[in-house]
């Protein structure tokens, strides 16, 4: 058997030789048993892997990502606004703008009792089922609110303690979307530095800001559950 | 159209092109934030995802690897274009993952031995004969570009300057490759 005309079978079986190759790869394949018995096991290598059937994985990995993206295993998940307010950014009319600034304005108020009462209402490690957060948030307000900064303190120092119970991979994944998450908060009140009125850049924020929230407390809710 | 009773008639749909039909549904649903279509789409391509992930970097890596992916589908979901299926967009967004993912566990492993010898390694049937070695654990045990390479043309269908521009190497490596990873697995047929 021949190793030049070994090497070049593969490329035979693809069918990516010229014209010349290919007849002087059949001429020696007449004659050459052993590489027509090589070139029929290649093919059967090939047939095998298109044959391969894909297996699910072990463990249904869609509880990882729904916390990964938002959403808590097994609940109704919710919209991601911000996507659809980030589609709808430019179809944005003066009403529209006028009415989002008008509940921003009530917002505003009230965001900052429900801050405090979220800040007092910390689900701790332990807590297997805390009780819903609609977190309300001006961004605006909120991007330099102690109170704010205090509750994410507060939640990530209780992530940290109860750790220890979430797998690896888990821990994985809220790292890495608590540092995505992160990057469009830092991202979002750099462009609300340049244009402070702008509503869309404001709900953004605030939608990113209790995003961090929710991961926070829903992750905490599962290190709890596992404890 | 198909006639059912004396005046009514019904379109017959083709079943690939109502499932195709449900799935863009399902991607326009999530792109606008709706967590259970996402979910619906999780659970049409999870087995290929994390089929994909397995044979590219191996069984350990290949979990935290398809949660990336989804959730990464998940962030990109606007820049998906209903004109493409929407499978051929989350496997190439896959694989662009795994690579990625690769690079790093390359570094991890401090290694990418693509020698002769770990060919000759993969290649070695069984110890003991009756045990026959499967055609996905033979894979595993090839050296990673060598592995890398076969699934992404003899699995994924990708040719050879794709797969060239994706690994960063030049197509004869690529062909090269993907001969030695087919004569290394030849021997585990039987």
């Amino acid at each position: 058997m021949s190793d030049a005309w070994t090497e070049r079978l593969s490329e035979y079986i693809d069918e990516t030789l010229s014209e010349g190759e290919r007849v002087a790869i059949e001429a020696h394949l007449a004659s050459c048993a052993a590489c027509a018995a090589t070139l029929d096991e290649l093919r059967r290598v090939v047939a095998r892997a298109r044959a391969l059937d894909d297996r699910p994985p072990a463990t249904d990995l869609w509880p990882g990502i729904a916390i990964g993206i938002g959403l808590a295993p097994g609940a109704h998940p919710v919209a991601s606004l911000g996507q659809r307010r980030a589609r709808r950014r430019l179809s944005f009319t003066v009403p529209e703008l006028a009415a989002a600034a008008i509940a921003l304005a009530i917002l505003s108020g009230g965001a900052a009792w429900l801050l405090l009462r979220a800040s007092k209402a910390v689900p701790m490690a332990t807590t297997a089922t805390p009780a819903p957060m609609p977190m309300l948030v001006n961004a605006a307000l909120s991007g330099t609110d102690p109170r704010y900064a205090a509750a994410v303190a507060d939640l990530e120092r209780a992530l940290e303690q109860g750790r220890g119970r979430l797998d690896t991979a888990t821990v994985r994944v809220i790292q890495k979307n608590l540092s995505i998450i992160d990057r469009a908060i830092r991202e979002a009140q750099s462009a609300l530095a340049a244009d402070p009125g702008n509503a869309y850049l404001n709900l953004h924020l605030a939608e990113q800001m209790r995003r961090k929230l929710e991961l926070l407390r829903r992750a905490n809710a599962l290190a709890g559950a596992r404890s | 159209m198909e006639l059912t009773t004396s005046g009514v008639a019904t379109l017959r749909r083709d079943p690939d092109q109502a499932a195709g039909d449900a799935e863009a549904a399902d991607a326009a649903l999530a792109a606008s934030g709706d967590g259970r279509a996402f979910e619906r789409l999780y659970r049409v391509h999870v087995a290929r995802i994390h089929s994909l992930a397995r044979r590219m970097i191996g069984l350990d890596a290949a979990d935290d690897v398809t949660q990336d992916v989804f959730i990464r589908a998940w962030t990109k979901l606007a820049t998906f274009r209903s004109e493409a299926a929407f499978g051929t967009w989350l496997y190439r967004l896959a694989v662009n993952v795994i690579l990625a993912r690769r690079t790093t566990l390359g570094s991890e492993r401090g290694r990418y031995d693509d020698s002769e010898s770990a060919l000759e390694s993969a290649a070695r049937p069984a110890a003991a004969p009756e045990i026959s070695m499967d055609l996905e654990e033979a894979m595993s045990r090839l050296p990673d570009g060598a592995r890398q390479v076969f699934v992404l043309h003899d699995l994924e269908g990708y040719r050879h300057e794709e797969i060239a521009k994706l690994l960063g190497i030049v197509s004869g490596t690529s062909k090269s490759q993907l001969h030695h990873a087919r004569m290394a697995l030849r021997k585990h047929l039987e």
